[in-house]
């Protein structure tokens, strides 16, 4: 076995449909000092923190390097900073390379987003999409995962009924996470008579808009220990991007989890992951990507989400005890919540939604329209 | 510092993104917006290697790296809707005010869909598979939108056109006819006589179960062939389980029957009956029924049943038909005053009755049929058709059938030259698109449009019998 990086602390706000009185300078600045009180780790040139890494949306900051309105309160001035313009989860990825290269020891990774900020998260999302050829038809994530949707719920034969016991089981664990989003209560007909927004998905089938902010620190095996007595092992990463354009797509058959996921699991050793991963923490932005999510990885069949459902596959899996980004994440950082809630599982921190003998999580995140990237993080404790 | 809002005078500042752009299409990007916006053409790129057609074009083929920028095709403006959602929310960077529908359009002649509106349709009525086609804007914008949006595409233009009443036929002297023949042009002045043969020899009820076998059938499918336009039908009568019979009064009351039904239609019959009958059992019924018009087979043949695909023999029979039968066949018709349709099923047939004709009994005009696709004799080809028309004797009518698929093509050619045609479930039990036809009357309303598109009109039996030279009874 090759070096490891360890992931040594992590500290969040809570998830909030929005932070009026706090800048979201604010936000990362409780995370940082939380970081601080936690390690004692210093910005000491030889001993401490050289490098950090951040992650935010020039789009949804309104400003282009966003980085640029944060270097203060993250410690960067006078070091290393480097943006992880993507979904946070490839945040961690670029800390392990930083680390495992011998380039870094200790790395500060942090990120936020202020969804509430923009008048619409979907006009966001526009631009992703190229002037060209998809913008000027409106096109959006939103827009994108529906037609996504309505291929994968034809396919694994999904009912409005199992979408609806998703968005319930999500506000349901949500209200077990101290730092999860408040939402209200519903129930499956609550779900079911909620207005078509996208067909086929519903206004309670899509992720609420929320703001949110985290810290983690990643230190290299040797330096683990000065900072924590029970780290967290990022034993395996691996991403894919699937190709640009809709039409090129086959968007129910997983094809960039499939890959990502394969690569994580060549690194960790993962033969099988229904036996040996004890809990999975999946991107699912909008109900329907539960199940798909969960045939990528491989603990639902293919095709077969739908069933897997039924027979109570998330909880059997122990998926998204967290609440799930269903349950309200930025779009930008659901990977680094997703990677959290492995941390502090795999650490026994996670209170009355601790699951006992956890001792391999997988934390997924996706980002572009209907799931074009996608990223795989094992984690071990 | 605390997540808990606790400061009610937060301070929020206005703000907006609000930059104007302007972007370089890129070569590919260019050409492709700037020929929809001028030509109103939707052009992809092909990938020659693996034969993968872009659209939106590509520079590269992203499966093998071939370079395809110059490389460019048409794509059809048509396409099919290969996914959908309806839009329903209202945002401000949407194309439309909700709903509206973004499709996936997989355009023909292009191997990706391409993300597009759809218009023109209810979102509720927006199915998986519709058949679209695009509408170009009438401003430009250079972007996609230059393509407005889809809409279902639109069924084929119908015209409510009906032929006008035709002139009545009359005869003409022959140097007229002649005359409107010369330079190899057909003379399509006559209107078409078309002949449904309703039932044949072999034509079972397991095959379709519109085949007639009792005289009451019989009676029946005449009337709804004459209805359709038929001037004429064909028969081989059959037993009541089918089987095809030599019984004089069976054969007598199915020509009754059927001119109890329909008194002016022509009743052909069949002067072959059906396999293993003696020349005497072929013969005799017609010299006792006296039909106005009987077929006159002109060559001993192979007249089997193969396995079309792999040419597997069923039955294999040998149809007599000598120079002695010919004569004496056309003999005992002409004596009867019944007119001969004289079978021709390859250019052998039709040369053994231009000797026998030289005994002089045949009576003007002469009926030919050119029969084709029987196995054991011709199969339809174009070229054939005109060599054997060439080769008839002058003032010689002629019509044609063919067995299964040749069956439509050739009464087609039939027409263009100036023939005749005949259809019906003996020669086939299909109709144009490969469906079962409801009975042989389906197939005449075939040849009745086929006969109107050319000019030509339908021949009352009447008109037919002027045409023929037959005398009605």
């Amino acid at each position: 076995m090759g070096k490891r990086a360890a992931i040594c602390a992590v500290a969040q706000v809570r998830n909030q449909p929005e932070y009026p009185h706090l800048r979201f300078q604010n936000m990362l600045l409780e995370c940082f000092e939380s970081i601080m009180e936690q390690t004692k780790v210093t910005f000491d040139m030889e001993k401490g923190i050289r490098n950090i890494i951040t992650c935010s949306d020039d789009v949804f900051d309104a400003r282009t390097i966003s980085n640029n309105g944060v270097t203060d309160v993250v410690g960067a001035h006078f070091r290393g900073e480097e943006k992880m313009a993507q979904e946070s989860i490839n945040g961690l990825g670029y800390a392990m390379a930083c680390i495992l290269s011998g380039h870094d020891d200790v790395v500060l990774f942090m990120g936020h987003c202020k969804e509430s900020q923009s008048e619409s998260r979907l006009m966001c999302t526009n631009l992703a999409y190229d002037p060209f050829y998809c913008r000027p038809l409106g096109m959006d994530f939103r827009s994108a995962d529906a037609l996504q949707a309505g291929e994968y719920t034809e396919k694994a034969g999904i009912t409005d009924e199992q979408l609806a016991k998703i968005v319930v089981r999500a506000r349901r664990n949500g209200k077990k996470n101290p730092y999860a989003r408040v939402n209200d209560d519903v129930d499956e007909k609550t779900v079911m008579s909620s207005p078509m927004v996208c067909d086929p998905l519903r206004a309670l089938h899509c992720y609420p808009v929320t703001d949110w902010a985290y810290a983690m620190l990643i230190a290299s095996e040797e330096r683990a220990k000065e900072f924590t007595k029970n780290p967290v092992w990022m034993a395996g990463f691996g991403s894919c991007m699937d190709e640009y354009f809709m039409g090129d797509r086959d968007l129910a058959s997983n094809f960039p989890l499939k890959n990502a996921a394969a690569r994580a699991y060549a690194k960790a050793g993962v033969k099988d992951p229904k036996k040996d991963i004890q809990l999975f923490e999946l991107s699912d932005h909008a109900a329907y990507q539960l199940p798909l999510w969960a045939e990528g990885v491989g603990i639902a069949g293919d095709g077969k989400g739908g069933a897997w459902i039924d027979e109570g596959g998330p909880d059997t899996f122990n998926v998204n005890l967290s609440g799930g980004h269903l349950n309200g994440n930025p779009l930008l950082l659901g990977g680094a919540a997703r990677a959290i809630e492995c941390f502090l599982q795999l650490r026994g921190e996670a209170g009355e939604r601790q699951v006992k003998g956890v001792k391999r999580a997988l934390a997924q995140a996706a980002y572009g329209g209907a799931g074009q990237h996608q990223a795989v993080l094992i984690m071990e404790s | 510092m605390s997540t808990k809002n606790t400061d009610k005078d937060s301070f929020a500042v206005q703000g907006k993104l609000a930059l104007p752009y302007t972007y370089f299409a890129g070569r590919v990007g260019s050409k492709f917006l700037t020929t929809i916006r001028d030509q109103k053409k939707i052009m992809g790129t092909k990938c020659p290697t693996c034969g993968k057609v872009y659209l939106p074009p590509r520079q590269v083929c992203q499966k093998d790296f071939t370079d395809i920028r110059n490389n460019w095709v048409d794509v059809s403006a048509t396409g099919t809707v290969v996914n959908f959602t309806v839009v329903r929310y209202e945002d401000r960077h949407l194309a439309r005010k909700p709903p509206y529908v973004i499709a996936m359009i997989k355009l023909d002649g292009a191997d990706t869909p391409m993300a597009h509106i759809l218009d023109g349709v209810k979102p509720g009525d927006v199915k998986k598979g519709m058949r679209v086609e695009a509408v170009f804007a009438e401003k430009t914008t250079t972007t996609i939108l230059d393509i407005d949006h889809f809409k279902p595409e639109a069924e084929r233009a119908k015209s409510g056109w009906q032929p006008k009443a035709r002139k009545p036929y009359v005869p003409e002297p022959e140097s007229g006819i002649e005359e409107k023949r010369r330079g190899g042009k057909p003379d399509m002045s006559k209107p078409v006589i078309i002949c449904a043969a309703l039932a044949g020899a072999a034509t079972m009820k397991n095959q379709t179960p519109a085949v007639p076998y009792t005289p009451a059938e019989f009676a029946e499918e005449a009337y709804k062939c004459w209805k359709a336009g038929a001037a004429m039908v064909h028969v081989h009568a059959r037993e009541d389980n089918g089987m095809p019979t030599h019984d004089h009064e069976r054969i007598r009351t199915t020509h009754d029957a059927i001119k109890q039904r329909c008194p002016e239609l022509i009743v052909n019959l069949s002067s072959a009956v059906g396999m293993g009958k003696t020349a005497e059992q072929r013969i005799s019924q017609i010299a006792a029924v006296k039909p106005e018009m009987a077929s006159l087979n002109t060559n001993t043949m192979n007249f089997s049943l193969l396995d079309r695909k792999s040419g597997k023999i069923f039955i294999d029979f040998v149809f007599e038909n000598t120079f002695t039968m010919l004569q004496d066949f056309g003999k005992a018709m002409e004596e009867n005053g019944v007119k001969p349709e004289i079978e021709v099923y390859d250019m052998g047939g039709l040369d053994n009755t231009l000797l026998i004709m030289k005994q002089g009994f045949f009576t003007n005009p002469m009926n030919f049929n050119f029969v084709w696709g029987v196995a054991g004799g011709q199969a339809f080809r174009v070229e054939t058709f005109v060599a054997l028309m060439n080769a008839l004797p002058a003032h010689a009518n002629f019509t044609t059938c063919g067995v299964g698929l040749d069956q439509f093509p050739a009464i087609m050619q039939s027409g263009i030259l100036g023939g005749h045609m005949r259809v019906g479930l003996e020669d086939n039990i299909r109709m144009p698109d490969g469906e079962l036809a409801k009975g042989s009357f389906e197939q005449v309303s075939v040849a009745v449009r086929a006969a109107e598109c050319l000019g030509r009109g339908v021949a009352t039996p009447d008109e037919a019998r002027l045409m023929m030279g037959i005398k009605k009874r």
